[in-house]
């Protein structure tokens, strides 16, 4: 990150506007570079690695990596259109607050509230994870227990997360930084391992199965919508804008650069996972394949090497999600498309109890309920169609162009970008399973109507 | 609100230059409170800060979780307020007063940056006193004298406030450079328009210099010394300010060093 414009390291940055209100006082930025990456990555390795790659090779085999680069390349066309918006609105409230300002209050219900329960699907999903890797623990240290106990430890660590975050854990994001700096540290090892093994240096090459599945391409776009889950993690380096250092450089390089990462990451991943075991066996191994993959390769201490990863990632992305979703809460609650009441602060913590409690109440819930894949795909759901909508909000405030709309960063060819990523987003649902968009459909139904019940008199677009 | 500016980033260059002559002689000192969390300015501070430009921070550290936004938005208008009281009470006993209130995740990234905008020559770690009589000014060597000399004259010059220099002879060091590095500074200091009667100088070779300044600072009302080592750390409430004015329970004015322009401080 050598480019630096704004003079000598660390010099002082141009103040944002918004920052400073006479009347109640300036905002301190305290999240770098740095730290916009960690949340960005932090929250989207746990699932795309840990979580999938057992359920993505059983679905596309091989091609599951190509699934994979889709997802990589769609977020990407989001995150350049979610950047240039995220500049012009550093502001915490991410991608709602985009198309609440630019497209009016009844999208912004639709997303504002969708966000909320897509984190909370999102979470959920992470909290089964961790839970499958907890359990992973008991398995590793040949403890039989009469039942899976996947379900049973996410939502006890799904309480857990939740009372925390209610009682003000400090250094959050150091611990955060560190994790990360850890998990990347494993899995650069492992891969690396692992690719070169896969290619034959260690020995023989292994023979590459055929790489697309039978259907053909549809069971890869049909995975590509599953897993794009582990894609999540850009948008909410933008519901934290409020609080990054010099966000016009670098909310778009944390942005993009974590999408390009964790993609990389997860395409090789895959091409290791498939060339270890048949994308059959895989698929039985289910959330911790990588385990299996890992002891293939190193024995058990590459297992418990990937256990502990594990452990580490489905943590963050949970934590980072639960947090997120409360964010979501606090930005419809104080633009009261609900009651004011919802992002109430306890001056004694510093935390904002109501939202927590809203986001974690419901997480809980659906953890208990240990159905991955439909957890999986609302959340993407609900993030594709806030997805898609930045993009329609990008060309709408570009035509529009009204005054307050000076984005620092602009995204390349952006009424293409931004066409060709509304597209794909909402393209992408099509490949889900009924039951998922469903339940989709029914969470946007249920918002829209809370809407018309709530909030018709709310008027946000444009507002400041 | 009426004295106080609350300078908004257009105006806060125009309110530097724009300082009257006289304000422009006063030493600028950093009072940080962290208002919502029940510290209010202690008694006395208005009196031992009456010929200084007093930047009233008020803070508020916010735990991660928490967007800054909705801390501001639900706490912004009691600190805000609470803010004006303090800096009437600065302002009626004499102070030019400044307020700032920020919401934050970083207490020190807040502070260093507020130093550094305002070009903060000390920060004051509060306590409360009784009327100011006398100060316990710490010198450690020439490196950065001249600031110290510039805020106690600023302070102090044409008021009842005597001060006494205070040196704690290092292992390689004799009585009589000592006596020189204090006299200079003693002379420094009456050529900036204080009495020389009000200005005593002591020479000790003694346990640790914190021990030692908390220690000989009871026997006075506040208490001036120098950042800790710049090198090894910036902390305005490190180490040794924070264990003097816990012990000696007094106010203590720490000097900071000068911030340079390209402004490493900033982080």
């Amino acid at each position: 990150m050598a480019t630096d414009d704004a003079g000598p390291e660390g010099a002082p940055e141009p103040p944002v506007e918004h920052d400073v209100d006479p009347d109640e006082g300036e905002l301190e930025r305290t999240i770098g570079l740095v730290g916009g990456l960690a949340i960005g990555i932090g929250t989207m390795i746990g699932a795309g690695i840990f979580v999938f790659p057992g359920l993505a090779a059983e679905n596309a085999g091989p091609a599951a990596a190509l699934s994979f680069a889709i997802g990589a390349v769609i977020a990407l066309l989001v995150a350049l259109p979610a950047s240039e918006l995220a500049t012009a609105m550093p502001r915490s409230g991410g991608g709602y607050f985009f198309i609440s300002r630019g497209l009016g209050t009844g999208p912004g219900a639709i997303v504002g509230l969708g966000l909320w329960l897509g984190l909370v699907f999102a979470s959920a999903f992470y909290l089964v994870g961790l839970g499958s890797y907890a359990g992973q623990v008991f398995t590793e240290a040949g403890i039989a227990l009469p039942i899976s106990p996947a379900v049973p430890l996410g939502v006890a660590f799904g309480i857990g997360l939740t009372v925390l975050s209610l009682f003000g854990t400090e250094n959050t994001a150091s611990l955060q930084n560190a994790i990360v700096i850890v998990l990347l540290a494993i899995l650069t090892l492992f891969l690396s391992y692992g690719s070169l093994d896969a290619l034959g240096v260690f020995g023989a090459e292994s023979t590459p199965e055929r790489f697309f599945p039978p259907g053909g391409v549809l069971p890869v776009l049909q995975t590509a919508a599953l897993v794009f889950t582990s894609y999540l993690g850009f948008a909410q380096i933008a519901t934290v804008a409020g609080d990054i250092k010099d966000p016009s450089r670098n909310l778009p390089l944390a942005m993009v650069s974590s999408v390009i990462i964790v993609g990389v990451f997860y395409v090789v991943t895959i091409f290791v996972a498939t060339s270890a075991f048949g994308s059959a066996r895989l698929g039985e191994f289910g959330e911790t394949a990588m385990v299996e993959v890992a002891r293939e390769f190193v024995g058990f201490p590459g297992a418990l090497a990937i256990v502990i990863a594990g452990l580490l990632a489905t943590f963050s992305s949970a934590n980072a999600s639960i947090l997120s979703a409360s964010r979501a809460v606090y930005a419809v609650s104080s633009d009261e498309i609900i009651p004011k009441a919802a992002s109430q602060i306890n001056l004694k913590y510093g935390t904002p109890h109501v939202a927590l409690g809203l986001a974690g109440g419901p997480i809980v819930v659906l953890t208990a309920t240990g159905q991955v894949e439909l957890l999986a795909e609302v959340a993407s759901f609900l993030h594709l169609v806030l997805y898609g909508l930045i993009c329609v909000a990008l060309i709408q405030l570009r035509r529009e162009n009204p005054e307050w709309y000076t984005p620092s960063f602009e995204c390349p060819a952006g009424f293409a970008v931004a066409g060709v990523g509304a597209v794909a987003s909402f393209g992408l649902i099509a490949f889900m399973q009924p039951a998922s968009i469903g339940v989709g459909i029914i969470v946007m139904a249920a918002a829209y109507g809370w809407y018309r019940y709530y909030a018709t008199d709310v008027e946000l677009k444009g507002d400041f | 609100m009426t004295n106080t500016q609350t300078p908004t980033a257009d105006e806060q260059s125009g309110t530097d230059d724009g300082r009257q002559g006289e304000d422009a002689e006063r030493p600028t000192v950093l009072v940080p409170l962290e208002v919502l969390e029940g510290e209010s300015m202690p008694d006395g501070t208005s009196e031992l800060l009456a010929n200084a430009r007093v930047i009233l921070l008020g803070y508020h550290v916010i735990p991660e979780q928490t967007a800054t936004e909705q801390a501001r938005e639900q706490f912004g208008e009691t600190a805000m307020k609470k803010l004006g009281e303090f800096a009437e009470r600065l302002t009626a006993a004499g102070a030019a007063v400044e307020t700032r209130l920020v919401f934050t995740h970083e207490e020190q990234a807040t502070i260093n940056r507020i130093i550094y905008e305002h070009d903060c020559l000390a920060v004051l770690v509060p306590n409360s006193i009784d009327d100011p009589e006398s100060v316990l000014v710490a010198v450690r060597g020439t490196v950065g004298v001249e600031r110290t000399t510039q805020l106690i004259a600023g302070l102090f010059a044409g008021t009842d406030v005597g001060v006494t220099l205070y040196h704690i002879l290092g292992p390689e060091e004799n009585e009589g450079d000592a006596e020189t590095l204090l006299n200079g500074v003693r002379t420094d200091l009456v050529e900036r328009g204080m009495r020389p009667e009000a200005v005593a100088t002591r020479i000790e070779q003694t346990e640790t210099p914190i021990d030692a300044i908390a220690r000989v600072g009871e026997e006075h009302d506040a208490v001036v010394m120098g950042e800790t080592d710049p090198s090894v750390t910036t902390f305005v409430f490190g180490m040794p300010s924070k264990q003097v004015s816990e012990r000696f329970l007094g106010p203590v004015l720490v000097v900071q060093r000068e911030r340079s322009e390209d402004g490493d401080e900033a982080n």
